[in-house]
């Protein structure tokens, strides 16, 4: 009976091991996959500058913060940190971006730079590629008087990849899904 | 007095014969002796000449053969046709000279090997940017890149709004190829054209060239396929 038993769970260890490797990616589409998650970041890095810009036509803004939310999965949230207090705040990301849309400054410059995994995306159970990408920002608001508030804040950006198909046009095509989800202040510190 | 002159005359003329003959001897002597030491400073000449030959040959051929690229691959050349030139037999310059060709003959193969991926690499690129610039989705390719490249929100709009012409909709859809092995496409997130125009408004930057699209009867895109330039 022990015997097979020992042999039974042998086979199923065996058949998971060859269905956990059909699953597996290929390098090349694995870069592809990666790549594509940092252009994501890259572009919200774009959009938040627009909807920060104070010169962006307040329609334009709209528009834009409809686009970023489209990256991000439902309810992620977005850390925000000010070098003046020891908390970090975390609003849902629609709310971020109205809010930076209405910060009282005259002026107000964000950047983000050194755009680069900590982790790298890494196959979940249930299918899902899960990896964590860190930015740094430079947030510079001045207000009307010329005060100027500068501050660089490290954030951690978790990405959330998903092998999914559609039907375009009669054909069945599949894609990789890419969406972000909390963004987390590690660091704050005067610009 | 006659009888007496005569013997003197022959005695004289004995002596003067044998001065004579002396004279042959030692000048024959003396211009044997210069010969022999002309041939000897002229084969000392030549050894001495051999030598630096030599000594040069092997300067040269050891430069070549430890050359760390300073020496172009002509100038090597050159050096080792003309150490070849001066014939000389020995069997160091010889073996010199083997392990010289063999090392031209390794740069050479290198050489005209880069050559020719230079070559291949200026045709793919020609042929890029025959697709990019003069390929049959030129005219969209532009249009796209007018509206990257549009100087501010207003100018970006009506790029758009000529962009939009060649289309039969906003909500046409646009798949963007990200990684393309054997019978598997992977795209990234379908879109529209209007939002992938917005996205390059927004973005300032046209990433991606056309890869096929389809018309529906009235010439208009129905359907667009890009792909990273």
């Amino acid at each position: 009976m022990t015997r097979i038993l020992s042999i039974a769970a042998a086979l199923i260890i065996a058949f998971s091991a060859n269905l956990a490797a059909q699953d597996d990616i290929s390098p090349s589409r694995k870069q592809a996959i990666d790549s594509l998650a940092l252009e994501k970041v890259r572009d919200l890095s774009k959009y938040i500058s627009i909807v920060g810009n104070k010169d962006t036509p307040w329609s334009e803004a709209n528009r834009v913060i409809e686009r970023t939310l489209e990256l991000f999965a439902d309810g992620a949230l977005m850390g925000v940190s000010s070098i003046n207090r020891e908390d970090v705040n975390y609003y849902g990301i629609r709310e971020y971006l109205e809010r930076l849309m209405a910060l009282n400054y005259d002026k107000v410059t964000i950047s983000w730079y050194n755009i680069q995994y900590i982790s790298d995306l890494e196959r979940q159970p249930d299918g899902r590629y899960v990896g964590v990408i860190t930015i740094f920002q430079r947030f510079e608001g001045t207000t009307k008087e010329g005060l100027r508030y500068v501050d660089v804040t490290k954030k951690d950006v978790t990405v959330y990849v998903e092998r999914k198909t559609t039907q375009i046009s009669g054909r069945i095509i599949g894609f990789w899904d890419v969406l972000l989800g909390d963004i987390r202040v590690t660091e704050t510190k005067p610009g | 007095m006659m009888r007496e002159r005569k013997p003197f005359r022959t005695e004289t003329t004995g002596k003067f014969r044998l001065f004579l003959i002396m004279m042959l001897v030692v000048s024959l002597g003396a211009g044997f002796s210069s010969c022999t030491s002309q041939k000897k400073a002229a084969k000392k000449k030549a050894a001495q000449e051999l030598a630096e030959k030599k000594a040069k040959a092997k300067s040269d051929l050891l430069a070549i053969i430890n050359d760390d690229g300073r020496m172009t691959l002509e100038e090597k050349e050159f050096k080792l046709a003309a150490v070849k030139r001066m014939g000389i037999d020995d069997n160091e310059i010889n073996d010199l000279i083997g392990q010289a060709e063999e090392i031209l003959a390794r740069e050479r193969a290198a050489l005209e090997r880069k050559k020719e991926e230079e070559r291949l690499q200026r045709e793919k690129e020609a042929k890029e940017r025959e697709l990019r610039e003069g390929g049959q989705y030129r005219a969209i390719n532009n249009s796209l890149d007018a509206v990257a490249g549009a100087g501010d929100v207003a100018s970006a709009n009506m790029r758009i709004r000529e962009a939009l012409a060649a289309f039969a909709g906003e909500d046409v859809p646009v798949l963007i190829l990200i990684s393309r092995e054997g019978e598997i496409k992977d795209y990234d997130r379908p879109t529209t054209i209007r939002k992938y125009l917005e996205f390059i408004k927004d973005q300032k930057k046209s990433p991606n060239k056309v890869l096929n699209a389809a018309f529906d009867s009235n010439g208009k895109i129905k359907e667009l396929e890009l792909i990273k330039k």
